[in-house]
């Protein structure tokens, strides 16, 4: 709108790798800023109220729920989202979720594969309770997660 | 068969579609944006019930930047939709009857700017009284709320002779009401797509169930030929039946027919809830009698679902709940009556398992009661009266002859979870254990009296590839994957030889919905159909090429080979080399339709499929939470073609069910939604799932059985929350007969079994 766009702000961050100068009003939502401005629809919107994790994408090292941040947070982040993940060749993660039929609609995936990194970067060998808790502000309708946990074990080796 | 990744080796096979998932490269069709493309709103009731005396768009046609506001007057044809029945209005005109009605919808540069236009859409309404209670909504001095009154569609059932007469013959009767919630579907996209203008028409991309049916269906309301709509409706992110209906399409189409610029809708959660379809929530009334001997004599069933506003697919959910009332047991007399009945109530629609789990859940549970009555054990109970092998159907009407019924219950019998009772750990005095099982029966297709066709197109294309077409969709359920091992174990083809299109009405023929379990076994179907014809066809072209004979070519990786029995096989001709010199590309088409029952019984199913479940539960009787530490599922649906997706379909159909058991209900009060979004509606998370599963699918069919694989999109949802309900029994000893179950109610018995148990222990037991 006009009277927001007037209040709006530049902000600059980084993106993927590539930095970004976007000139927004500073409550435009940084799902929003992927999905319509910068045109990376795989950040996925389901709930906006920050329960379904569809929208995860890592901000300066966390797991964030991207309809919960705002674009004034966002001056000089680092946001890495799903499309960042397989720029050479597919994540191991990824590769695991394929091999262990983590996906269905596929909808949740791009999310679940954001939070599912996310904790293996804070902590490698974890435990299948930090798995749970990890996975948890993920929601999936389709595979009732069994599959998603058949990923989890693939990467753990300990494949059935 | 227990399922698992290791056991089906290299037939467990990664999605077609998946690198795309996985990366985020896959665009859904909300995903999709095209040059100049405006965005839509609608403006939704204020009111569940409500005239509307005026409706004044003045003020927001005259914001800056919006391109178009419309209204009923504003549309060419139709102003109605519904698959069956177009009783819901794309937009009000005088009345509103539901919280998501709709009465205008806006086009805008922003979506911003279409959302400040639509507030600015003065409304006045006289608020009615909302009709909440299908009781209510029957009785003769209640206000109709369409023109044929409140009752949308009512049948009944009878078998044998006087039902109350059997009672009076009856040793034992159980008579009881069971509720079950407004479930929703809960897909993780929202309803979404784009409508985009040309000169002969437009195209829509958005996710459906049924492209040709939508193009139908905007065709009345576009007054505009179905050939000038071309409808793109895969990928779709998640549907479970309520994406099968029109959503947000007529609107984003008559705002690009008024705009001549492309327009999208993605709608936000709270207006999916709002206005999206749901469960019928079902009040049924049953009663059941047997003779000391534990002979079922006598059923009778009153069935009272809520449809809401719109009829929807209203009559063909009740003709199935009241067709599975009886499920897999033979009863000598029965009388069912169901009413499918109109009320102010958010919009009820298609939702999997499509009346089955309501009627299910009620019925296994009548079984349990009746068995601790009659002093017998359940599974005695219902051996003693399950269905055989060449015994009629729920309906009595014929059926593919299936051992199915005695199947199930054999295996799920065998589940570690059924054979000794949990034990209790002392270190969690308030933790009580218990263990139940349950079995259904499941009906494919449309059923009888509902025109249920399918059509497939095979090709060579002049790529090279083996080219199949269907109209069905991919909905999530892996019918790619599936399309594709059908295809490379008819053809020992390659999946590379293979080119899949579906999902896009200029290019497939029509095969029918994607819905009622029928796409797997239609998809089989019809690649045996063609398959004859088609290898023919190839084969006279490349026996003439090479001169190797006819009888001696097969169809393999790459080409077609000459086959010889030493096993030395050498490839004739590739693909490709067929395509570049035939003088005609091979093209096979077919056209045939579900089976039906022979019997004239609208809606009676041919095809059956069945499933065990059997869970086990452990209740903290402090808070009265009920977690399902175990469930395992035994299904018969002949020959698993995918095993992923089959094992996907009933662990994620497990899981929605233990939600439908456990925690889902949207709760409406007087016509509103209390429960909008996923704070308040809870899905299952990962960490409410059991620590175990396990699938165990049985193959076998009947010999002479050419009707193929079964789909299994349904049935792995039926029977999970009688077998739950049924461990909390055993836990308990209290019967839940309300979903989804209340953890005050839960709490209540399990403290009162703990303080019985410990009567004399250190539970506050009165030591004297
Ligand atoms: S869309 Fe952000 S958490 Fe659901
Ligand atoms: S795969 Fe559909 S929501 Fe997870």
């Amino acid at each position: 709108m006009k009277e927001q766009l007037q209040a709006g702000k530049t902000i600059r961050f980084n993106v993927n790798g590539s930095s970004v100068d976007l000139s927004v009003p500073a409550t435009y939502r940084l799902v929003d800023i992927l999905r319509k401005e910068l045109n990376l629809t795989g950040t996925k919107i389901s709930c906006e109220v920050g329960r379904c994790g569809a929208c995860s994408v890592i901000l300066n090292g966390k797991l964030v729920n991207s309809c919960l941040v705002m674009a004034y947070q966002l001056e000089d982040a680092v946001v890495q989202t799903i499309e960042s993940v397989s720029a050479d060749a597919l994540h191991p993660i990824q590769e695991a979720f394929l091999q262990g039929g983590a996906l269905q609609c596929g909808y949740c995936t791009p999310g679940m594969i954001m939070a599912l990194k996310s904790l293996l970067e804070r902590e490698s060998q974890p435990t299948k309770e930090e798995v749970l808790q990890g996975l948890s502000g993920n929601l999936c309708r389709c595979t009732g997660y069994e599959g998603i946990l058949r990923a989890v074990d693939i990467l753990a080796n300990k494949a059935e | 068969m227990r399922l698992t990744r290791a056991g089906s080796r290299n037939r467990w096979k990664a999605r077609r579609d998946g690198i795309q998932k996985v990366t985020g490269e896959l665009k859904y069709l909300s995903d999709m944006s095209f040059p100049n493309m405006l965005y839509g709103t609608v403006l939704r009731s204020e009111y569940a019930f409500a005239k509307i005396n005026s409706i004044d768009t003045s003020e927001a046609e005259k914001l800056p930047g919006v391109s178009a506001v419309l209204t009923s007057k504003d549309i060419p044809g139709l102003n109605g939709f519904g698959i069956v029945i177009q009783d819901q209005p794309v937009f009000c005109e005088d009345t509103v009857r539901y919280v998501g009605d709709a009465i205008a919808a806006v086009a805008a540069e922003t979506q911003e700017i279409a959302e400040k236009a639509a507030a600015l859409i003065k409304v006045e309404y006289t608020p009615l009284q909302p009709i909440t209670d299908p009781e209510v909504s029957l009785l003769a001095k209640t206000p109709k709320l369409h023109e044929n009154g409140n009752l949308l569609h009512n049948a009944f059932y009878k078998q044998g002779a006087d039902v109350e007469e059997a009672f009076a013959n009856c040793a034992c009767i159980v008579e009881e009401v069971y509720y079950t919630p407004r479930q929703m579907h809960a897909y993780m996209e929202t309803e979404g797509g784009v409508a985009v203008p040309h000169e002969d028409g437009l195209t829509l991309y958005a996710p459906t169930q049924h492209g040709f049916k939508d193009q139908l269906q905007l065709s009345r309301i576009l007054n505009m030929p179905e050939s000038d709509i071309r409808v793109i409706s895969s990928p779709i992110g998640g549907s479970f039946g309520g994406k099968d209906e029109l959503n947000i399409q007529p609107f984003i189409c008559l705002l690009a027919r008024a705009t001549g610029k492309p327009v999208k809708i993605h709608q936000s959660r709270r207006t999916s809830v709002k206005a999206g379809l749901k469960r019928h929530p079902m009040k049924i009334t049953m009663k059941t009698g047997a003779d000391k001997d534990g002979n079922l004599l006598a059923h009778k069933v009153r069935i009272l679902a809520d449809t809401g506003a719109y009829a929807t697919l209203g009559p063909a959910v009740l003709d199935f709940a009241v067709e599975h009332s009886t499920g897999p047991y033979r009863i000598k007399h029965v009388e069912v009556e169901g009413y499918s009945v109109y009320t102010n109530n958010g919009v009820a629609g298609e939702f999997r398992g499509f009346g089955g789990n309501q009627v299910t859940f009620a019925l296994e549970s009548q079984i349990e009661k009746l068995a601790e009555m009659l002093n017998i054990s359940s599974t005695a109970l219902r051996r003693k009266n399950l269905r055989k092998t060449a015994d009629p159907g729920p309906v009595n009407q014929q059926i593919v002859p299936t051992a199915g019924a005695e199947q199930v219950l054999d295996e799920i019998l065998k589940s570690p979870i059924l054979q000794d009772k949990p034990p209790n750990n002392e270190s969690q005095p308030f933790i009580l254990k218990g263990k139940g099982y349950s079995i259904t029966m499941h009906g494919g297709g449309l059923g009888y009296g509902r025109s249920d066709p399918s059509g497939a197109r095979l090709s060579l294309n002049e790529k090279g590839k083996l080219e199949i077409s269907f109209g069905f969709e991919e909905c999530g359920q892996g019918l790619l994957s599936t399309i594709e091992m059908i295809m490379t174990e008819s053809f020992a083809c390659s999946a590379d030889d293979v080119e899949i299109t579906i999902g896009d009405t200029a290019k497939v023929p029509h095969s029918g919905s994607s819905t009622a379990s029928r796409a797997t076994n239609m998809v089989w179907t019809g690649i045996n159909k063609m398959k004859g014809s088609w290898c023919d066809k190839v084969y006279s072209f490349v026996s003439q090429q090479s001169g190797v004979p006819l009888e001696v070519l097969k169809t393999g990786h790459g080409g077609i080979w000459e086959y010889q029995e030493n096993g030395n096989s050498a490839l004739v001709m590739t693909y490709k080399e067929v395509a570049d010199k035939i003088s005609e590309l091979p093209v096979v088409t077919a056209s045939y339709h579900f089976p039906t029952t022979p019997e004239s019984i609208d809606g009676g199913h041919f095809l059956y499929s069945f499933a065990g479940a059997a869970a086990e539960v452990e209740i903290d009787a402090l808070t009265g939470r009920v977690y399902v530490s175990k469930l395992d599922h035994a299904i018969a649906a002949g020959p698993v073609v995918n095993p992923m997706g089959y094992l996907g379909q009933i662990e994620g159909g497990g899981s929605m069910a233990l939600g439908f058991t456990l925690m889902e209900d949207a709760v409406m009060d007087n016509g509103k939604y209390m429960t909008e979004n996923f704070d308040s509606y809870l899905i299952p998370t990962i960490l409410d799932i059991p620590k175990s599963t396990n699938v165990s699918a049985i193959e076998e069919l009947e010999d002479g059985d050419e009707y193929g694989p079964r789909g299994v999109g349904e049935i792995g949802t039926v029977a999970v929350a009688p077998a739950i309900v049924a461990a909390i029994h055993d836990a308990t000893g209290h019967w839940v007969n309300k979903l989804p179950i209340c953890p005050e109610e839960i709490m209540e018995f399990a403290f009162t079994k703990i303080s019985k148990e410990n009567q004399n222990g250190w539970l506050g037991g009165d030591k004297g």
